[in-house]
Formats: structure tokens, C-alpha cells, sequence
């Protein structure tokens, strides 16, 4: 059986400005609640990393302290060798981090041309060559331009939404739970889709809970427990170790 | 769903929509009516007139052109209501006397500038009574003049409301903000009272009278509400639909959280939508006054009811409901006349409001497109 790399204090943690994004004693939450307490995790360049746990576990809430949606608690979140714990997501967009929200992640009454160019408002001018690059990438979405995007199905929508969030060629994307709502018949196709995204140079933070699917796809996974680190270590050894196997992924 | 449909999709309709069935009936009863009045028959049934009478062509159209511009004004003003709604998320109720202080703003220097060098003392052209009567043709430029004071004036009377009242307390819910808004209204009100006091002065009549096919007739004040407020309206069309500003107005009015995580810059749009909302409400109170001749400190209060029900009956969050609200609800306001005595007509313009939510809880425009 292969090791389970548990944490503990002997872990040593890599040093956050060698990692494309490092957390490091996260205490977070929403006002007085907190959800989060000493969490770490690291995503390398173009690595592709996965949160799984049982429901309520903070998986999104790891995600939404990363983009500045949380109440800041303790502890540091290293982004790019830039301490951006404290700041606001209309600052943490400038920085090359885009996020995709479960739910609510497409602008419903504008059209799926003006979702693209919403997700480059930052920029002076509308990038055409970032919305080819979307249409390649999606080339449903160039079907459907013109249309509002409340009237695509789930699985264009949350193509849209992924689209946007690489209108600024982002180096971190943040997923979360993509696959949820989709017919399970594109389940797969969705995550080919973040595989093509990853290949291409983007580093990807994802929660998901088809978490055998995502573990199998991915490079390294964490396990969140009540807020806390569980385990991490590879995506294939997770998926492989008796004890994750059991108590969170079904057997 | 149409007046006529055939027999078997009636009977599911009855059966499915009793109350679209029973309002369907009524406006054909109404039609027919209308029509039977035109031609100036009229039908008794036991004694009783239960159709027709007689109304004329000429005035059943100028009736038409009195709603129209009254829903116009009133669209105008409906669209800042109706955007702070969907992006600040709250019902504002010192719009109406926005829409006052706007009008007065406009007013007075319109006044001023066609009264300077005729003699009257500046007091008495402040105060609105030098007994002067504007129009648009014979006093062009101080009407033009008094038109974009309007616009610029109230949208400074917005931003200054909107940094000493409801910016330092963004963060508390929209019932607090709501409370709050009632409080600057009284606050305006009576400060636009303890200036100009609250008596009603007659400051416009139409200086020219324009006959179309005939049968129609307008004055110059209203050609031009008609003219400024179409205008208006399209050129918030295509600041909503063509510029990015615009684009962001729509999508922080359709999901305010994405708006933030995608870089958005929400506080500059929420600071665009004060200043249009303002502008409009500002133009649109002063191109009533135009219309109808009158100003008084109340004015815009009273108009708030005849916005809401504009808002509301378009679907509240839209910007096209409301113009399309504020046209519909004045077109029922006029037209209410025909069957009507003139004090029950506003009652007419919320039976509608009623119905149209009875049937379509969420507005002629709400759940098809926020903006």
C-alpha cells in the first residue's frame, strides 16, 4: 500500500515563494462564524489540485478565502510572492487569479458575447483574440453569441462561465464544483474540457464532489475535514488509499 | 393571449386562467364600447345605456396624446427608481421629490434667464412669480437652459443625498435604507417648502398650438416633452446596450456577486446609476411642469404613486419595463376619462396595476430581462 502522507508538525511545508499560490494557517470564515482554522495548501505552476471532503467540510470556503470573499481571520494567503489575504477580489482579479462560482456564475439577461467581455472589463479594450480563444474552446458558445445566457442549458452555461473566467488568461483558476447540475452524461466531457484547460498552462484549484472522478484527473488532492487539513498527497494515491477510500469516497 | 381565440383553447382557458379570461372580457367590453361610442350610437338593454354614447375621434386622440405624455414623463422618472431598485436594492421613496427639486432647480433658472433685462427683480424671478408664462418657442433658450439645470442639478442633489445619507450606511439592510429614504423625502420636501413655499405657481403655456391631420392638436411645451424624452429614452438604450459602462449597469443589476468577482467596479456603477436615475428624474419632472403648465413643492410626491405603479407594472429591476410602465399607466390614466369621472381615473391606473400583477406577478418585463 502506498504511504499516506498525513499532516503533521514534521511536515515540512514548501517555502510559499517557490509555489504559485501558498496558504499557509488559514483562519477563516463569513463575519463571526469560523468555518476554516490552520489551513495550508499549495498549488504549483500549472498544477492541477483538488479539494474534496464531506459536505460542509469549508471546501468552497477555502476557494472564496483565496479570492478575498471571506471573512480574514489569521494566517496568510501567498499568491505569486504577494501576500493577498487582506484584499478585496476587485483587487485579486489584477493579479492573475479568476474564479467561477458554483451557482449564479453567468450574467443571465446579457448575452453570451457580453458575459466574454464582462470577464475582460479590467481591461481598456474588449481582448478579441482572448474571445476566439473562448470560441475555440467552446465553439458552442459561438453558436449561441448572441444569445442571453439564461437561455443556454446547465452545460453551456457553465462553459460560459469557465469562458469568462479565462478572458484574462488567468495562471490560477478557481473551480467551483463544476460538474454540479450537469447531466451525467457531460460529466465527463466537463472534466476533458478542465484537463485541455490545465494542459494549456493553467494552474487549476477545484472542488468537486464527484471526488473519485476529480482524484483520478487531477495531480495532487487535499482532504478537508471540519474546516481542517486531513490528508494530501497525490491524486492516484488518495484514490488508492484504503482509509480515504472508506470514509470519503464511498468505499 | 389574443381577444379571439377558438373554441376549444377557450374552454382551456377558463378552465386554466379564470382571471385572464375575466380580464379579456372586460377590455372587450371596453373595445366595443369604444367602438360603439365612435360611431356615436348608443345601445340600451332594459332601460339602462349598456353601450356606446358619443365620443369624438378628435378627442378620444388627444386623450391619447395626454397619456402618452404624462406616461412619458413618468417612464422617464420610473427609470431611476427602478435602477437603484435593482442595483442598490432598494425601494427609494425621496425619488418623487427629486423629481421635485429638479423641476425646481430647472425652473428657476429658466425663469431668470428669460426675466433678466425685462426689469423684474431677481427675488421675484427666484421665487417663480413674476406671473411669466414660458414656452418653448417663444423663450427657447432659457427653457433649454432650464432643461439641463434640471438634469445636472438634481443628479449633484442625488450625489450629495447619496454621500451624507445612504453611502455611510451601504452596509445596513434595504428596510433601513428604505426608512431612510422616507426621511430625505419629508427633508426635501420641506426645504423645497420653506424656500418656495406651498403655494402652486404657473410658470409654462404653450406658445404655439401644432394641428396634425387635422383632428390633433399640440402645443409647442408638449412637442417638446415628447421630443426630449424619446430622446432620452434611446439614448439610454444605447448607453445599456452599446457601451461597457452600460453593459456593467445590466449585469451588476442581474447578479450583483458576479459583478464583484469579475472585476466589475461596482461602486463606480453604483454611482452611475445615482446620476442617471437623478438626471432623469430630474429632466422628467421638469419637462411635466412644461407640459402642464404648474410647479409646486409636492408635485413629484404625488407623481411617486404614478411611478411605483409604472415600475411595478413594467417588472421592477427593468429599465424597459419602466418605460414601458410609465406609458402604459399614463395611456390608462388619460383614457380612464371615457368612462370615468376625472376624480377616479388614478383609481383606474392601480386597477391596472392590480390586474397586471394578478396575472403576471413579476411585471410585463421582470424574469425576461433585468435591464
Amino acid at each position: 500500500m502506498s504511504q499516506r502522507a498525513t499532516v503533521s508538525a514534521e511536515v515540512t511545508l514548501p517555502d510559499p515563494s517557490e509555489r504559485l499560490l501558498a496558504i499557509r494557517n488559514l483562519d477563516a470564515g463569513y463575519g463571526d462564524l469560523q468555518v476554516l482554522s490552520d489551513v495550508h495548501m499549495d498549488v504549483a505552476d500549472e498544477e492541477y489540485v483538488v479539494i474534496v471532503g464531506p459536505n460542509g467540510a469549508g471546501k468552497s470556503t477555502v476557494m472564496k478565502s483565496v479570492f478575498g470573499l471571506t471573512t480574514y481571520m489569521g494566517g496568510e494567503v501567498v499568491f505569486d510572492g504577494t501576500d493577498i489575504s487582506e484584499r478585496n477580489p476587485d483587487e485579486i482579479i489584477y493579479e492573475g487569479i479568476s474564479y467561477v462560482p458554483q451557482t449564479g456564475n453567468v450574467f443571465g439577461s446579457l448575452s453570451v458575447r457580453e458575459n466574454l467581455e464582462m470577464g475582460a472589463y479590467i481591461l481598456d479594450e474588449v481582448p478579441e483574440d482572448r474571445i476566439e480563444d473562448v470560441y475555440e474552446r467552446f465553439p458552442i458558445l459561438r453558436e449561441r453569441s448572441e444569445q442571453d445566457a439564461g437561455t443556454l442549458s446547465g452545460g453551456q452555461q457553465q462553459m460560459l462561465a469557465m469562458g469568462r473566467a479565462l478572458m484574462l488568461d488567468p495562471d490560477l483558476l478557481l473551480l467551483d464544483e463544476p460538474s454540479a447540475g450537469l447531466a451525467p452524461d457531460l460529466v465527463e466531457d466537463m472534466f476533458d474540457r478542465i484537463d485541455r484547460i490545465n494542459d494549456d498552462g493553467t494552474a487549476i484549484l477545484m472542488v468537486e464532489q464527484n471526488a473519485k472522478e476529480a482524484l483520478r484527473r487531477c495531480d495532487r488532492g487535499y482532504v478537508l475535514v471540519q474546516g481542517q487539513n486531513r490528508y494530501e498527497d497525490d491524486g492516484s494515491v488518495l484514490l488508492n488509499d484504503e482509509q480515504v477510500r472508506q470514509d470519503f469516497l464511498g468505499g | 393571449m389574443g381577444l379571439v381565440a377558438n373554441a376549444g383553447d377557450s374552454r382551456a382557458a377558463v378552465v386554466d386562467r379564470p382571471g385572464a379570461v375575466a380580464v379579456a372580457a372586460v377590455l372587450g367590453y371596453l373595445v366595443l364600447d369604444l367602438v360603439v361610442k365612435l360611431s356615436g350610437i348608443s345601445v340600451f338593454f332594459l332601460g339602462m345605456q349598456v353601450l356606446g354614447g358619443s365620443l369624438e375621434l378628435g378627442s378620444l386622440l388627444s386623450m391619447v396624446i395626454d397619456g402618452l405624455l404624462v406616461g412619458l414623463a413618468v417612464g422617464l422618472a420610473g427609470i431611476g427608481l427602478s435602477m437603484t431598485y435593482s442595483i442598490l436594492d432598494f425601494a427609494n421613496f425621496a425619488h418623487g421629490d427629486t423629481v421635485t427639486a429638479g423641476a425646481f432647480l430647472g425652473w428657476v433658472a429658466a425663469y431668470i434667464a428669460a426675466g433678466l433685462g425685462t426689469g423684474a427683480p431677481i427675488a421675484e424671478l427666484f421665487m417663480l412669480n413674476s406671473g411669466r408664462q414660458l414656452s418653448t418657442v417663444s423663450t427657447f433658450v432659457p427653457v433649454l437652459l432650464g432643461l439641463v439645470v434640471a438634469g445636472v442639478g438634481s443628479v449633484g442633489v442625488t450625489l450629495l443625498v447619496d454621500r451624507l445619507t445612504y453611502r455611510p450606511m451601504r452596509a445596513a439592510g434595504n428596510i433601513s435604507l428604505l426608512i431612510a429614504s422616507i426621511g430625505v423625502a419629508l427633508a426635501m420636501r420641506y426645504l423645497i417648502a420653506f424656500v418656495f413655499g406651498t403655494q402652486t405657481s404657473g410658470v409654462a403655456s404653450g406658445g404655439l398650438r401644432i394641428t396634425f391631420f387635422g383632428t390633433v392638436s399640440m402645443t409647442d411645451n408638449e412637442v417638446t416633452l415628447l421630443v426630449v424624452s424619446l430622446l432620452l429614452m434611446l439614448a439610454v438604450h444605447l448607453l445599456l446596450q452599446r457601451t461597457k459602462l452600460g453593459k456593467a449597469m445590466r449585469a451588476m443589476a442581474d447578479n450583483e456577486d458576479l459583478a464583484r468577482v469579475t472585476g466589475i467596479p461596482t461602486e463606480r456603477v453604483i454611482r452611475l446609476t445615482w446620476i442617471l436615475g437623478g438626471g432623469l428624474a430630474g429632466v422628467g419632472g421638469y419637462l411635466l411642469v412644461l407640459e402642464s403648465g404648474t410647479i409646486s413643492f409636492n408635485f413629484g410626491w404625488i407623481l411617486l404613486l404614478l411611478i411605483f405603479a409604472a415600475v411595478i407594472v413594467g417588472g421592477i429591476g427593468s429599465i424597459y419595463g419602466a418605460m414601458a410602465g410609465g406609458v402604459l399607466i399614463g395611456l390608462v390614466d388619460s383614457l380612464a376619462l371615457i368612462w370615468l369621472p376625472s376624480g377616479l381615473t388614478r383609481a383606474a391606473a392601480f386597477l391596472v396595476l392590480i390586474v397586471v400583477l394578478l396575472l403576471r406577478p413579476s411585471g410585463i418585463f421582470g424574469g425576461v430581462t433585468t435591464a
